[in-house]
């Protein structure tokens, strides 16, 4: 006899049997789930989305605080 | 899903190669015993990493510039501590990230987000239209401010955890040595953070 699980269930929990590859029952109540819910499916498309957007916002070091940074430290800087 | 999709991240500090390591341990010889050059070459190699970072926490670039300076003032002061079992990049993190967190403390007027309790985060009513969710605007301005305002809401120990593993790429365990916390307690407020940060920005988005 399956598990149920609910979207509310699968939206909590759903990372951790991900990462860890749990083959508990619970896990693959949880997997078979998300397989065949459209809006589950979106939800994680959507943190990865949000990860994504952080990973590509991104700022560089301006060329005077890098000279800033090696004259604090008394480094030479070729 | 997630941790798929890391793992075949290709990162610069993280997914450095065999003659990087060798060539790297070598530098840190060399600036243990006090040469100079060797010091600063360290510095290079991680200053737009560290400074990248720590803007990330703090979203002000004046601030990322001092902690910087903090960070490798505490490199060059400490190196001789640093025991080579954990990578170079991990013990910079968790030395930057101590700086952070000293910052966010003296700035004790800004009030967070608590996301202790974590039941309302997976509200079924935020599994909604995402079709707005931005892919490709990442240079937009507006969509900067709303990645800045949702990552400021957050209190920096939630904020620290979901840059270190999700955003620099760090594995599960380096994330809890570079933040001093338990692999548990990394997991549970990685989670937390995850469906805090994509909730905000799909309501911004809905708006
Ligand atoms: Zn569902």
């Amino acid at each position: 006899m399956k598990e149920k699980v609910s979207c509310k269930e699968v939206m909590r929990y759903v990372c951790e049997c991900m990462a860890q590859d749990i083959s508990s029952e619970r896990c693959i109540a949880l997997k078979e789930h998300l397989e065949s819910c459209e809006h589950c499916k979106q939800y994680f498309k959507s943190v990865e989305l949000t990860i994504d957007c952080y990973r590509k916002y991104n700022v560089e070091l301006p060329e005077n605080a890098h000279k800033k940074l090696m004259n604090f430290l008394n480094l030479p800087d070729e | 899903m997630m941790e798929h999709k890391n793992s075949q991240r290709t990162r610069t500090v993280n997914n450095l190669s065999a003659s990087y390591v060798a060539e790297e341990s070598k530098l840190i010889d060399l600036a243990k015993g006090g040469d100079r050059k060797a010091l600063a070459q360290l510095v290079k190699n991680y200053e737009q990493t560290i400074y990248n970072f720590a803007f990330k926490i703090c979203r002000h670039r004046d601030k990322a510039e001092n902690i910087t300076q903090e960070t490798f003032y505490s490199m060059v002061k400490n190196i001789n501590q640093f025991d080579n079992k954990s990578k170079l990049s991990t013990w910079l993190y968790r030395i930057v990230a101590n700086h952070c967190l000293m910052l966010a403390r003296k700035e004790k007027n800004r009030q967070f987000v608590s996301i202790d309790n974590d039941d309302s985060l997976y509200d079924e009513k935020y599994i909604a239209d995402y079709s707005r969710l931005p892919t490709k605007y990442t240079e937009n301005k507006e969509l900067k401010k709303i990645l800045d305002d949702a990552i400021s809401k957050l209190s920096p120990d939630y904020r620290m955890i979901f840059l270190l593993r999700d955003v620099e790429g760090l594995s599960t365990e380096e994330t809890a040595e570079a933040s001093e916390l338990s692999i548990s307690a990394v997991k549970s407020r990685l989670h937390r953070a995850r469906a805090f940060l994509r909730n905000e920005i799909t309501r911004a988005f809905e708006r």
